[in-house]
Formats: C-alpha cells, structure tokens, sequence
C-alpha cells in the first residue's frame, strides 16, 4: 500500500493508493467511497480488505477520506455533501492520472454511496462502473435514524446533545459534529432521483431488509431496463455497525467476494 | 487545520509495512519537548475513537513537539507481521519499531506514548522497558479491582433504593427456590480481562510499573466513568500495585461524565487540553540535557 496526501495545500486529502497486483489489459481502476461519522470508522477495516482484494483481482484502488473526516485535512465542521462530492472527483482524477487509467469505478458505502452515485451522474464520461452498497436512499430517513440512535440509552431516550452557534450548531452524533449546514444538505439528498442518470453499470447491494424507501430506489429502477439486475440482496452483518463493542464493524466477507466477482 | 502544523503519511517499520500519519509543527519542535506516539484503541485504526488521536496530534504538534499515530500490525492499514510473534509481543516489537523511525527521521531520542484502552495496557507493558520513553499518558488502562473499588461499587448500588427492591425480590426469590442469596449488580463473570486477579498477571503489571518509575518515566493516568465496572475510583491504580513507589511520577485525573471513547465533543476537548497542559508543564528526564537535537 501506499499511504499520501494530495489534493491542494488547501484542501489536503488522505489516500491509501493500492495498485493492481495482476496486469493485463487496459488498465482498470476504483475508487473506494466511505461512509461517514461512525460508520466510517467502523467500516475502515471492510473497506481496506475489499481494496486488497481488488488489487488482487487487478484493479488499482484509492481508498480516501473526505475533507475533515479521518486523515485528511480540516476540522469535523469543514463537511459538506458538495465538497465531499468535489473530493470523490479529486480522488478519481489522482487514481486516473497514477494508475494511466481513462475510467474509474466509483464503489460507495452508505452515505459514500450516495455522494458516489452524484458524482457518477456529472462525470458519466469517466465513471465505468458503480457499486451501491448499503446507499443511504434518502437523507432526511438517515437523518432520522442517526438521531433515533443517538437517543437510544439504557436509562430512556434522551436527546441528542445540541452544538454552539459559533462551532456550527447541529448536533453531537455519536462523536461526531453533524453540523446544521451538513444536516441541512442531508435534507435534501435522495437516491432515486439520482438513478436514471446512473452509468449502465450499476450494481445496488443489500446487506438487510428491505426498507419503505427501498420502495423508492426500485421504482426509480424500472425504467432501466438492467433493473431486475441491479439490485442484490446479501444476508450479511452490517459492515458499518459495531460489531460485539469493539469500536469496528463486522467484515462480511461474501458481500466483498461479491464486490469483486462483478468487477469480473 | 492550523497552518502551523503539517501532516505527513509515512510507512515505517523494518518492513515498511506499518501505516503512520506524523503530524509535525512547522517552525520546528520546542528544544525541551519529547516527541510523542500515539497507538491504536483497541481495533480502530489510527484516527482513534471519534477521530480523537487526529484532533490530540494536532493539538500537541501546534504545541510545539511531533507526533506519530501509527497502526500496529493487522490493524488498521498496516499489513500482518511476517513472522509468528503471539499479539502482545508483536505490538511490542511495532512500538520499538515506531520509536526507533521517530529516532532515526525526526532525531528525537524521548517519546512520550499516550494510549487508550489495549493502547494504555501496551504502555504499561512497554514504558519501563525503552529507556527512550519518557512519559506516559495511560487512558483507561486496565488494572485489578480492589477493596476500594468493591466498596464503592457495591455501596452506590445499596444507595439506590431500587437496588434495595432488587435485593428484597431476589431474597425473596432465592429464598422460595432455597439458594443463596446474590448480592445486586455483581459484576459478571464474563467482564473483561478477569485474569488481572490472577497473582502472577498482578505481578507482572506491577513490575512493569515499577520498571517505568525506576527508568524515571512520567505518567498521567486518565480514567473515565465510562469504565465504572472495572476501575471507579482516582487512586485505584496505585491501590492495585502497593508495592509500586509511584510517588510523584504518577498524575491521576478522574473524568466521572465521560464514556470511554469520549464522545461528548465537551470531554474530549477536556481530555485534549489536558494532555498538552501536562505534556508542556512535565519536568521529563533528560531534558536539562538538551539531547535531542530537535531544533528550536
């Protein structure tokens, strides 16, 4: 692996670059989308094994974190949903321009999925391919979640702890500042208006049950007519829940296989 | 992120397999500081818990001194050793190997390490045994329950009056089915690390303890309330291992409304302003000395 930094003096992205470990052909290439907050950290672990994984299969992979979160320069109040799209196409430029080649796949997790997916319908040119794994499918119902969990404590619910003003309001989400701009742009965020500009291949994948919302993503499916092949569901442990209060997340290993199998 | 710091990734190792960010102050470090080496918290990689180790790393470097925060080995994006060390002896051998690439690039023979959780237990185990450490900063380490513990443990619960109910019915209960009685709250047979009763695995924390006050290190020991069940008072530590002359090298802080991982933004900041105030004011060994290099 090799672990740098690029991006602008201003806006300092950390990276894990993996190259392909098997050449032949024209050079393929991902970029790997994390989630964010908690689920980033405790996803690492799954994400860093599907970029090897790759590698192996012979795709050049960079693994990043967006600004203000992990590595990366800023503060955890620096986020955006716009910049961190902005940060997936300074990573799929980096990887283009290291590994020579002329398309990426972009592969999200969660809320990556769906800043994948948005970056996937503007740069259609140089996307190849898209994996949505686990997509957050709608903002406001992520939003919704993150404050029903933050609540959850064994004495009752309590309420999530408000931020100052002056650091940007918002909320304290299990560690991590969610913002009132960030909340805001979550808002406004949804999957299915992003799928009919999606590149033809695309693969959604699903680690639990269906969701109401789920409903959304399919409807807005159908008119694609590799639809019935998009969406796969994968009965495996979250990879972005803790796993047995260990601070990380489960690596479900048939949910990467699968990953890398339909890279081909 | 202050422009007064840089951030750097960095593989180091004998390897070159262990994934490291140093974070380093841009005017150069302060003569007198040690370095610092931050280590993984369990198996979350090396941002830490709630990003804290990035937010500690660039506190200190703003402070004045470099800071490594490195995975050790299988963790994070640092691959496994090649050889077949068992775990703990592995992570001893990353830390010497941490210590010596801070050596060997920044020219800083002392180091401070500051740990959480499997992080402070390293420390305890590592610090007396590198002449190069110079402090220690142990975030809930563990450490055997005491007198004091139990008394204190059991005496909030029997405070409570629906712990006296709880009681009451299980007296009642255990009475009608002719067992004995169990006492409210007792704590479980499987929490962690029930070996730290065992004499010898006391003994040897102790000796390690020693090892490190006898090599001069500093310590500032931080315990949170998130921990309750295993340690709930400050002078536990030095309650457990009686036969440890910490005496003034050994600082206690007590963080009864944090949770382990600190993630109220109030008590990590806390917990940070904290760490540097003791790494800046620490009178730490060989520091008249001046023998670091580090530039001023």
């Amino acid at each position: 692996v090799n672990p740098f930094y690029f991006g602008t003096p201003q806006r300092r992205l950390f990276g894990v670059y993996t190259p392909a470990r098997k050449a032949g052909g024209s050079p393929r290439a991902a970029v790997l989308c994390y989630p964010w907050g908690q689920e980033y950290i405790r996803a690492h672990r799954s994400m860093r094994l599907l970029g090897n994984m790759l590698a192996t299969a012979g795709v050049h992979v960079l693994r990043f974190d967006y600004f203000g979160t992990g590595d990366s320069g800023g503060d955890g109040t620096d986020g955006g949903l716009k910049s961190w799209c902005g940060d997936i196409e300074t990573a799929m430029d980096e990887l283009m321009d290291t590994s020579g080649a002329g398309k990426v796949a972009l592969v999200g997790l969660r809320l990556g999925a769906t800043l994948a997916a948005d970056v996937a319908s503007r740069r259609k040119r140089e996307v190849s391919a898209l994996v949505l794994w686990d997509p957050v499918l709608s903002g406001q119902q992520y939003l919704d979640e993150l404050m029903q969990t933050v609540s959850m404590r064994p004495s009752g619910p309590v309420p999530p702890t408000p931020r100052r003003d002056k650091s940007g309001g918002g909320h304290e989400v299990l560690g991590f500042p969610l913002t009132r701009t960030l909340a805001d742009e979550l808002r406004g965020l949804s999957l299915s208006s992003l799928i009919p500009a999606a590149p033809a291949r695309t693969l959604v994948l699903l680690s639990a049950e269906d969701r109401p919302s789920s409903a959304d993503l399919r409807a807005a499916l159908q008119d694609r007519a590799e639809s019935s092949e998009m969406v796969e569901r994968i009965v495996s442990q979250p990879a972005w829940l803790e796993d047995r209060n260990s601070g990380a997340g489960a690596v479900p290993v048939r949910m990467l296989q699968r990953i890398v199998q339909w890279f081909g | 992120m202050s422009s007064r710091i840089l951030e750097q990734a960095a593989l180091l190792g004998s390897r070159k397999s262990l994934v490291g960010v140093v974070t380093s102050p841009v005017q150069g470090s302060r003569v007198n500081l040690p370095a610092v080496v931050i280590l993984n918290a369990g198996i979350v990689h090396r941002t830490g818990p709630n990003r804290m180790s990035v937010l500690l790393a660039r506190a200190l470097a703003s402070a004045g001194t470099p800071v490594l925060r490195f995975d050790l080995s299988g963790i994070g994006d640092s691959e496994p050793r090649a050889d077949s060390l068992p775990p703990l002896d592995s992570s001893l051998a990353d830390i010497r190997e941490a210590m010596d690439w801070m050596e060997s690039t920044r020219r800083t023979r002392r180091v401070v390490l500051i740990g959480l959780c499997s992080g402070a237990d390293h420390i305890a185990v590592y610090g007396g045994s590198d002449p190069r450490v110079v402090g220690a900063v142990l975030i809930d380490p563990s450490m055997p329950r005491t007198t004091g513990f139990y008394l204190r443990h059991y005496g909030r619960r029997l405070l409570r009056l629906r712990s006296w109910f709880t009681l009451v019915g299980r007296l009642k209960s255990d009475f009608r089915k002719d067992k004995p009685a169990v006492a409210p709250d007792t704590p479980t047979p499987d929490d962690p690390l029930p070996s730290l009763d065992d004499p010898a695995v006391r003994g040897y924390l102790g000796a390690r303890y020693q090892s490190a006050v006898d090599n001069g290190v500093r310590m500032l020991t931080v315990l949170t309330g998130g921990r309750e069940n295993l340690h709930n008072y400050p002078n536990q530590l030095v309650d457990a291992f009686p036969n440890v002359s910490f005496g003034d090298s050994l600082r206690v802080e007590y963080f009864g409304d944090a949770d382990h991982t600190f993630d109220a933004e109030d008590e990590r900041t806390r917990l940070i302003d904290l760490i540097v105030e003791w790494t800046l004011q620490t009178e730490f060994a060989g520091e008249s000395a001046r023998a670091d290099g580090q530039s001023a």
